[in-house]
């Protein structure tokens, strides 16, 4: 591009961009389409301070498909509680003279002389003023070293305000040193069939149905075996949490897991894809273009060949096809629809190519000893340019819809987060049949805002550039 | 004249013909990672039956006699056996192709009845809230994903309805009801019903195209000189319109339709497979993802005899309907 940046061209330049500005500024369809644009390149550009969460690792931080917070303005839904993540701090209840430490982290050594069982209790109060639950899950990890002859049970149990026990998790008659993370989820189905006699009953419902004060109890019981029996217990890393019902700004999708940082994050992935794919696609346009044109002949013949059998094929079928061969990687998928994306483009610019060929200033130059090298890039290229530029903004829609398609039907990239994924997954895994509308709109709005926001950018810059447009406004 | 040009074309034709089944070959049998002795050829199976399949398939062949058999195969229309079904693969796509052809045949059509006129309406009245609309539908048609709208069709009209009311305005898949009515009349309405709404919305994604392009060819028109000779002579607007501008414009807009139908064979692959119809595309889709090349091949290789043949009905109807661009016609 070293035309441009040749001294005398520079001013030429900048006069015409200003003048151009100065045109496109008054195209309002255009004005709306740059601040489309701009909101969507913030978004890319601040992903990471929008949204604190990873869009592919998928973390369960609401309750499956749970709403957008907003939604808690309308009084059917006002009362919906978010997710309260709770790290029990422990008080000692029972056994005092063994625990060593309590609080987040319990430690405690039992020695004893008599044959006598003993309990160790903890307990964590803590108070729940919402509408029941759909999915609470929790966890703590211990660890018993030195055992020597003795029993131990360990127990963990959710005490409701009306002081009935729910036996969580239990752990009876070890007789070894052990160690255990212990994880429990109120969808388990073996849980919620020991506790509530049918898997179909939801537990978290079931236990937090009053408002009150729920207690979590953890319960050792050590039984000596003979008279010099001993344990080192430690316990902790507790969480207890409570999956809200609303979720941020955009809710949760079937595993709960974050939308709005799917979105977010999507924007980045479009907006490089559909300008990558665009600028290959137009420089391989453009350079077969204006070669065909200006060289003729059998370079002409081989190039336009070559652009009908790429007319012939099925773009999105072929461009499934590769990719599934060739494997869903983002490269490819760039590649391969910058490649089948320049056909039209090229014949476009030979056209154009073929009638500058004839005109006056060419052929000066051409006498005056121009090589055919130089005429191209100092006169044909940027001749063609009104055409070609409207041609980059508009390809650029649908780069971005083909990979769109692409995601949708499952053959995107695992490793990147993109809007015809997230609609993929919302057609796959349920959300049409829970009418999860914020699963649904957002990814297909954004693709339409942004493409849009293209396409009237293409348009008015279409009108400014290409005189035969302008000369019928 | 026109006969050698046609000749010409023919020759050219069957060369890009060559050279795509050249390519689909390449693609599939040469290039590819999964090699298709691999697909049909399990580990399980006795030697014999192995070696009886790989004949049947041709897979003992060197790549050469491969290639040459198989291009002289695409050309005498001979598609060889799905992996599949171990049906030909003609035979499979006879059963499908009608699905397909009723749902983007009468979705090209509507797109057509809607957006010409459309186009017409906004270019006689420029400026006015038709123009606007005809616009506004093009530019539409650029930035919005078919399938989006698709699925916003089903979301409301399928669940939103049967989960609210009970009922679905318009089933959410396949093309008739299971088990399908007895009577005739019923079936054709329940498959009407079926198809409506895929329909529906591919239409909606896209007429706007037509109108766009309709109206900026019939601008394009109406600046001509020979409409101000006839609007001198005191022709009607309507005459104007019709017999002189809009008839200008009718060789683009019958090569755009003619270059329109290959497309209802290929398939809408996202249609059909968002409405989960047994149609060519979905079709496509599930042996891609089996890997059964020669159907995937043969719809490639049909999908282009048909634009081929398209393009050279779309010179020729050009040439019909242009009496500019007639070859070989001296005046």
């Amino acid at each position: 591009m070293a035309f441009i940046f040749s001294k005398e061209n520079r001013k030429v330049v900048k006069r015409q961009i200003s003048g151009f500005w100065y045109e496109f500024k008054r195209k309002k369809i255009g004005v709306v389409g740059l601040a489309i644009l701009l909101f969507f390149v913030g978004m890319a550009v601040f992903a990471s301070v929008l949204t604190p969460y990873d869009p592919i690792n998928k973390e369960r931080l609401a309750q499956d498909l749970a709403m957008p917070e907003l939604m808690r303005i309308f009084p059917q839904y006002a009362n919906y509680p978010t997710t309260r993540n709770m790290a029990p701090s422990w008080a000692t209840e029972k056994g005092v003279e063994f625990v060593q430490s309590s609080g987040k982290r319990i430690t405690l050594q039992y020695t004893t002389t008599a044959l006598v069982t003993t309990d160790v209790e903890f307990r964590y109060k803590f108070s729940y003023q919402e509408i029941p639950p759909n999915t609470f899950y929790t966890g703590f990890r211990y660890q018993a070293s030195n055992v020597k002859n003795l029993q131990y049970t360990i127990s963990y149990s959710l005490i409701t305000p009306e002081n009935k026990s729910w036996l969580l998790w239990t752990r009876a008659d070890i007789k070894v040193d052990w160690s255990e993370t212990v994880s429990i989820d109120s969808k388990e189905p073996f849980l919620v069939t020991r506790l509530l006699g049918e898997p179909q009953i939801n537990l978290a419902n079931a236990i937090f149905a009053q408002k009150g004060d729920y207690i979590l109890k953890v319960l050792m019981r050590f039984k000596p075996q003979s008279t010099d029996a001993r344990v080192d217990v430690t316990a902790g890393d507790s969480t207890f949490t409570i999956l809200g019902m609303v979720h941020g700004v955009l809710g949760t999708d079937d595993v709960g897991a974050d939308l709005w940082s799917q979105l977010v994050y999507g924007s980045q992935i479009s907006l490089v894809i559909g300008l990558t794919a665009a600028a290959v696609g137009v420089s391989i346009g453009t350079i077969v273009g204006v070669v065909a044109g200006y060289a003729g002949g059998a370079v002409d013949e081989i190039l336009m060949r070559l652009v009908d059998i790429l007319l012939v094929l099925p773009f999105l079928p072929l461009l499934l096809t590769l990719v599934f061969l060739y494997g869903k990687n983002i490269m490819y998928i760039v590649l391969f629809i910058a490649i089948f994306g320049w056909q039209g483009l090229a014949r476009m610019v030979r056209s154009q190519i073929l009638s500058l060929r004839e005109t006056a200033f060419v052929e000066c130059a051409r006498a005056a000893g121009g090589s055919k090298f130089y005429i191209m890039r100092k006169h044909l290229i940027p001749n063609v340019f009104p055409i070609v530029f409207p041609t980059l903004v508009l390809s650029i829609p649908s780069a971005i819809l083909f990979e769109a398609s692409l995601s949708f039907l499952g053959f995107g990239d695992p490793r990147v987060p993109t809007w015809g994924k997230m609609l993929q997954y919302a057609f796959g895994f349920g959300a049409f049949t829970r009418l999860a509308w914020w699963w649904i709109l957002p990814p297909g709005l954004a693709i339409t805002g942004l493409c849009l926001g293209f396409v009237f950018m293409g348009h008015s810059f279409d009108e400014i550039l290409n005189p035969r447009l302008r000369r019928r406004r | 004249m026109m006969r050698d040009y046609l000749i010409k074309r023919i020759v050219i034709s069957l060369v890009i013909l060559w050279i795509v089944a050249t390519l689909n070959f390449v693609i599939f049998q040469v290039l590819s990672p999964i090699r298709p002795e691999n697909v049909i050829l399990n580990v399980d199976f006795t030697p014999e039956v192995r070696a009886s399949l790989a004949n049947i398939w041709g897979l003992n062949d060197t790549i050469v006699g491969r290639y040459t058999k198989y291009v002289g195969n695409m050309f005498t229309w001979n598609f060889g056996y799905s992996f599949q079904s171990l049906a030909p693969v003609a035979e499979e796509m006879a059963w499908r192709l009608p699905t397909t052809v009723l749902l983007l045949g009468s979705a090209l059509i509507l797109e057509i009845l809607v957006g010409i006129p459309l186009g017409i309406l906004a270019a006689s009245r420029r400026g006015s809230k038709i123009d606007v609309f005809t616009i506004g539908s093009g530019l539409f048609t650029w930035g919005v994903p078919t399938f989006f709208i698709q699925l916003l069709f089903m979301l409301f009209f399928s669940y939103f309805f049967f989960i609210t009311f009970g009922f679905k305005v318009f089933p959410e898949r396949g093309i008739y009801s299971t088990p399908p009515p007895t009577d005739p009349i019923m079936f054709i309405a329940d498959v009407a019903w079926h198809l409506s709404m895929p329909v529906l919305t591919l239409v909606v994604a896209s007429f706007g195209s037509w109108a766009l392009y309709t109206r900026s060819l019939l601008l394009d028109a109406l600046t001509q000189d020979y409409i101000v000779t006839a609007r001198a002579k005191g022709l009607t607007e309507r005459t104007v319109l019709y017999r002189h501008a809009f008839r200008s414009t009718l060789p683009p807009v019958v090569t755009m339709m003619t270059l329109a139908i290959p497309g209802i064979v290929g398939g809408a692959v996202i249609t059909e497979w968002i409405f989960t119809i047994p149609g060519i595309g979905r079709w496509y889709l599930n042996s891609m993802l089996a890997a059964d090349y020669p159907v995937v091949q043969a719809v490639l290789f049909i999908y282009a005899v048909l634009t081929i043949f398209a393009n050279l009905v779309a010179d020729i109807l050009y040439g019909v309907l242009d009496p500019r661009v007639r070859v070989g016609v001296r005046r």
